[in-house]
């Protein structure tokens, strides 16, 4: 998932600047300075989209979301249009399949003054971004206490923006504890491990005992992937980024948020991780993992399914096990980082289609549907009680696995200039992972540029 | 251009405009004048304007003077990435033009095969840069590449290649000098078939040893092709983007990376970006300006 970086080449000053006459200034702006003269015809179709929000009236609107290679997208949307034939329409847009990107247009989109969106699906590390620039509809009457009740509490949390809610989760995904059950059970560890110490206790254990390359890999590049593992281990300790009961105030510079990064680091420094972790993404803890050199790996729910694919896993699930990520102290709750996606709805798009929008929002996270989508293209349900459903623990063994760690996940830093933040956080946690700063001067440097973060936003 | 066409120019401005065939040609011309101006020249000044206020991505803030610039200089990602680009551009086109050169004067000569060794010897720079550039990225890995494994053998490397900015750095030159030089070899190459035999073999008749042909004939012929090519080169490698972030995995920071940050995923420091990229636009036209003035070189054929 999240990757966020892989930009075209954006050869010439000359294509940064135009970007800037598109998003700079504001795009009407341009486009009525282009419209004046004869080549402005030619630039409107260029420049795309350009006027206010909705698809039209009639019940008709815009769906948008990523590529599905499994089909159910379209399947689901087929479904809808079905049931709701000559009252509501749902047109699918695909979006591009890298969220950084799908992120960026959308919010060109409605900095040019609404577009054409009217549902968005989006990543859970949207919503406070688009609800702080009133963007996106509050939908907290709509989408009501007790509905919320039936969801996993991690999604809803990151719906939610100073005290209102802005969004409905869809699926999810959480950070997990992949484990070499066979390698723990012929070196005596019949459980996995409960703290990070037990963990680097096996992990030595077992590399010695049975000459395994890796004993712990996980995400630890300067990416999105790696600012969840980062603050997965501050959660674990007890610390957080941003005061979960005031957005404004920082407090990672914490003894808990140290003692969490000192955790990671010292997995390097014992030897338990490679000392490129600080290079790895999904990609690499995976591969490591499924050659079999890794006695553990953090990583998303989907590396399950490939672990029982043969052409890619040396592996078989009969060797591998799932547990909740460890904590720093025995008996702390067990945090992981959380990933999916929500659904939110455009602001600017007049109040019938809204209404229709919504209808699509209770049609798709319904129990049925959440069960159709999770049987058929193992999205996880972010609905409490299918967690409980036989059907799909039996298809996604995973859930089985782990039902607490998915349902304990923690989103990410709630806040409205959260890509500023992730940015700052990126490049902190692998640094201090790395070795390059100590984890009190990565804690101490984020400390004073979040802050920073939260005050220039403020001001602008 | 020379003073003698300024002149002339000047004084012709009225037969210029006065000539209805010549007025006519003008006016056919304005539609792309305005074109040019509105997708080039307006978006450069927009840029140029908004780096001197306070701005975001939404709105148009308060006219701040310098402190974007200031603030420019104070960050250490741009720094990071001012130094970075500075090392790249200087160290690779270094050897690119003597790499370069040196395989242009090889295969200038004639011999069986030389139509299938100049095709062969541009494979590198057909190569889509980010595709040569993830395909180094797997050789320096710690699992599967086999130049980390190489180096690590032989004891030259202790650390991880791809997490060390100065190895990292270190093969984005090399990356880049394997993937170019191809190309500033053609463009010199070019150069050297202009040169007439004749001239080599009066210098033979005359008694002048191979450097002297070399230094007192080649080269100084060469010129006007050498500056070309590097220029190109050092205007390509100052702007340098998709190599570093592919390869790195966007750890390595350049002068363009650091605007596409900006601009592109913060939602804040747009102002500072923009700065950076109006700081890339100059220095490069004074790095253009430095070639063409400072060193001589022809821009057009007209002398």
């Amino acid at each position: 998932m999240v990757e966020r970086i892989e930009g075209p080449k954006e050869s010439a000053v000359l294509s940064e600047a135009l970007a800037f006459a598109g998003r700079g200034m504001n795009r009407r702006d341009f486009l009525k300075l282009a419209g004046a003269g004869a080549a402005g015809a030619a630039l409107l179709g260029v420049a795309g989209c350009g006027g206010g929000g909705g698809g039209g009236g009639g019940g008709e609107f815009t769906f948008s979301f990523g590529p599905d290679p499994s089909g159910t997208l379209q399947e689901l949307v087929d479904r809808f249009n079905t049931e709701y034939e000559g009252q509501y329409t749902a047109s699918l847009r695909e979006m591009p399949a890298d969220t950084g990107q799908y992120f960026d247009q959308v919010r060109t989109e409605f900095q040019a003054g609404g577009g054409d969106i009217d549902l968005i699906g989006g990543d859970v590390i949207w919503p406070a971004q688009f609800a702080a620039n009133g963007y996106i509809l509050d939908l907290s009457d709509r989408f009501t206490e007790e509905d919320r009740q039936a969801f996993l509490p991690g999604p809803v949390e990151s719906n939610t923006y100073e005290g209102k809610v802005f969004g409905v989760p869809w699926f999810t995904d959480a950070g997990l504890l992949y484990y070499r059950q066979d390698l723990l059970e012929e070196n005596g560890f019949s459980k996995p491990p409960r703290t990070w110490d037990e963990l680097k206790e096996m992990a030595r254990t077992v590399q010695q005992s049975s000459g395994t390359q890796y004993g712990f890999v996980f995400q630890g590049a300067d990416y999105e992937g790696g600012v969840v593992n980062g603050v997965e281990y501050i959660y674990s300790a007890g610390g957080e980024v941003l005061d979960s009961n005031s957005p404004d105030t920082v407090v990672v510079d914490s003894p808990e948020a140290i003692e969490g990064l000192t955790i990671q680091r010292s997995m390097v420094e014992d030897g338990i991780a490679p000392q490129s972790v600080a290079t790895y993404k999904e990609q690499e803890t995976q591969t490591a993992f499924l050659n079999g050199d890794a006695v553990f790996a953090r990583n998303w729910p989907y590396l399950y399914a490939l672990v029982a694919d043969p052409e890619q896993s040396q592996i078989t699930p009969e060797q591998v096990s799932v547990a909740p990520l460890p904590t720093a102290n025995e008996g702390d709750q067990s945090a992981s980082g959380l990933g999916g996606w929500n659904f939110m709805i455009n602001a600017a798009s007049d109040p019938e289609t809204q209404e229709a929008a919504y209808e699509f929002i209770r049609f798709a996270t319904s129990e049925e549907q959440q069960r159709f989508r999770a049987l058929e293209g193992s999205f996880l349900p972010a609905l409490q009680s299918l967690y409980e459903d036989q059907e799909i623990l039996d298809a996604i063994p995973v859930i089985a696995l782990a039902p607490e760690a998915l349902r304990n996940s923690k989103p990410r830093p709630v806040s409205p200039f959260y890509s500023d933040m992730s940015l700052e956080m990126g490049e902190q946690f692998n640094a201090s992972l790395n070795g390059e700063v100590s984890p009190e001067e990565a804690a101490r440097t984020l400390q004073g540029s979040l802050e920073g973060i939260i005050q220039q936003g403020q001001a602008v | 251009m020379t003073t003698p066409v300024k002149q002339k120019k000047r004084s012709g401005l009225k037969e210029e405009f006065g000539n209805p065939e010549r007025r006519t040609a003008y006016y056919m011309i304005l539609p792309a004048l305005f074109i040019i101006l509105v997708v080039a020249f307006y978006p450069i000044t927009y840029s140029l304007y908004l780096s001197f206020h306070q701005a975001n991505i939404n709105a148009v803030g308060n006219f701040v003077g310098l402190q974007n610039y200031i603030l420019m200089f104070q960050n250490t990602e741009f720094l990071d990435g001012l130094r970075n680009t500075l090392i790249f551009t200087v160290i690779s086109v270094f050897f690119e033009f003597i790499i370069g050169l040196a395989i242009a004067l090889a295969i200038n000569r004639a011999f069986r095969g030389r139509g299938l060794v100049r095709a062969a010897i541009l494979v590198p720079w057909a190569f889509p840069t980010v595709i040569s550039a993830v395909m180094w990225r797997l050789m320096f890995q710690d699992q599967v590449g086999i130049i980390q494994y190489a180096a690590t053998s032989l004891g030259v490397i202790s650390d991880p290649i791809l997490s060390n900015q100065t190895l990292l750095l270190i093969g984005a030159i090399l990356v880049d000098t394997w993937k170019t030089t191809p190309f500033m070899a053609l463009l010199i190459l070019a150069g050297l078939q202009t040169i007439p035999g004749e001239v080599y073999e009066a210098a033979r008749v005359d008694g002048a040893s191979v450097w002297q042909r070399f230094f007192r004939i080649t080269l100084p012929l060469l010129k006007p092709a050498i500056l070309v090519a590097v220029l190109f080169r050092t205007l390509d490698a100052y702007r340098i983007y998709d190599l570093f972030w592919a390869m790195s995995n966007r750890e390595l920071e350049s002068l363009s990376t650091f605007v596409y940050k900006g601009v592109r995923i913060s939602q804040l420091n747009f102002a500072v970006g923009n700065a950076a990229s109006v700081f890339i636009f100059i220095t490069a036209f004074a790095i253009a300006i430095f070639f063409i003035k400072v060193l001589g070189m022809q821009t057009s054929t007209e002398e």
